[in-house]
């Protein structure tokens, strides 16, 4: 790592809260609601930032757990199976994985959505 | 360009009896297949507040075209459902174009103020009985009366959606679970039925007193009458009030319940559910058409961009309806 503090975290966390505090209530309401959804979109890459090499990490070993071999272990390659029909649709090793993947995956696009603190508890 | 269309809905009216002077012409939405115009117009006699919908003159794949659209609402309105009164149509360029004029259904459309603002509290308690009554009389009109409406098997939809997704070329594995899935439920137990096709909040008018008016039929086709309530009981609807079923007002026991009053048709929740898995998959490919419409330049956007990140919420509503009956 070459880059100085701010990190790129600490960067997208300041202008997030810049919006937040210093804009939004300035603005008529339409430019605000699109404010807050130009603060949410930081929010997410904020969260990819700090989680994305533990997230990804842990995928990877669940898909190599699905496929038993490193080369197969992919995103793409698991859609691909499916529709295929490699899998059946109520192995409880597919379903886990899926579960498991979207989890970590909405953990980072919006760890506030019902279905996700739903499954969580 | 507003003087233009202000002259141009005074010579349309006269032409159609109506004599008068258009006046507070605002623009409501400006969506990428249709313009919304609200205004006022007045003469000796009166003063009515109307609505103007203009098509894009371009053909979209997924909406049928303004003429059509009032044609079926004046239909729909017969049979007794909750619709404006159009109160003219446009068929030619020297005209208004693909348009027509409607009566403005004083309420709210907006979902969050439906769902949240104190004065609608008793309309939200009747307001799935309310859909579910309107549907069903959507869902009970004599097709022969529906001729030019599109026909879109439900089979055939799945296949389009599926192609939707599959041009995009972002692989989702929970996507093709939920396809191979749908592709294996039996879809033939219901005769079809006109449907609107985008029945939820946002496309409803609520008053103090509940349902108003159904309005936006631009998706409307004949098919699987199970589409509506399926759509109308996704969490992708509820704007956050995820508990409430229907909406995010109200429960699936009342709504079916108002549906019954009107149909004979037997609904059960396990049919339901399958239709909300549809529905899910359904909001899911449209949130990719959208974002895909920013990423290839069509249609640079903030929102369009945002929702590409709101994928993942169908993903976990699918694998909830999937696995875990959606409770």
């Amino acid at each position: 790592m070459i880059f100085d503090r701010p990190t790129s975290t600490e960067l997208v966390e300041v202008v997030s809260e810049f919006l937040e505090i210093e804009i939004k209530n300035q603005l008529p309401n339409h430019l605000a609601f699109k404010t807050q959804i130009a603060i949410n979109v930081l929010n997410i890459v904020k969260r990819e930032l700090t989680n994305e090499e533990v997230l990804t990490k842990e995928s990877k070993t669940i898909l190599l757990n699905l496929f038993k071999d490193s080369e197969e272990a992919s995103i793409e390659k698991l859609a691909i199976q499916i529709q295929e029909g490699k899998f059946k649709l109520d192995s409880a090793e597919l379903k886990e994985a899926l579960i498991e993947i979207t989890k970590k995956k909405i953990s980072v696009d919006n760890p506030g959505y019902s279905t996700y603190k739903k499954l969580i508890k | 360009m507003s003087k233009e269309l202000q002259i141009n809905i005074e010579g349309f009216l006269l032409k159609n009896g109506k004599k008068g002077k258009v006046s507070n012409l605002i623009p409501l939405t400006g969506g990428a297949s249709a313009e919304t115009w609200k205004f006022n117009f007045s003469n000796k006699e009166n003063s009515e507040d109307l609505i103007l919908r203009k098509g894009s003159g371009k053909k979209s794949p997924l909406a049928v075209l303004k003429t059509e659209e009032a044609e079926i609402q004046k239909k729909v309105k017969s049979f007794g459902a909750p619709v404006p009164e159009i109160v003219a149509i446009s068929y030619d360029e020297k005209d208004l174009g693909d348009a027509y004029l409607m009566n403005l259904i004083p309420g709210e459309s907006i979902a969050r103020k439906i769902l949240r603002d104190d004065k609608f509290s008793s309309a939200r308690e009747k307001l799935a009985f309310q859909c579910g009554e309107a549907l069903a009389k959507i869902h009970s009109v004599d097709l022969k009366d529906f001729t030019k409406v599109p026909k879109k098997p439900i089979e055939e939809e799945i296949d389009r959606l599926y192609l939707t997704y599959k041009s995009f070329k972002q692989p989702l594995p929970v996507f093709e679970y939920a396809f191979v899935w749908l592709n294996q439920q039996d879809f033939t137990t219901r005769d079809d039925a006109l449907v609107h096709g985008d029945f939820r909040l946002g496309n409803l008018m609520v008053d103090e007193s509940g349902l108003a008016a159904v309005i936006d039929w631009e998706m409307v086709s004949i098919g699987n009458p199970m589409l509506d309530i399926g759509w109308m009981c996704i969490n992708s609807w509820r704007f956050g009030q995820s508990e409430k079923v229907v909406g995010g007002f109200g429960d699936l026991d009342e709504f079916l319940q108002g549906y019954r009053s009107i149909s004979k048709e037997q609904i059960d929740k396990d049919e339901v559910r399958v239709w909300q898995i549809l529905g899910t998959l359904r909001w899911g490919v449209i949130c990719l058409i959208q974002v895909y419409a920013h990423l290839n330049g069509d249609l640079n956007s903030l929102e369009k961009a945002a929702i590409g990140r709101r994928v993942s919420e169908t993903e976990i509503d699918l694998m909830d309806l999937l696995f875990l009956g959606g409770k």
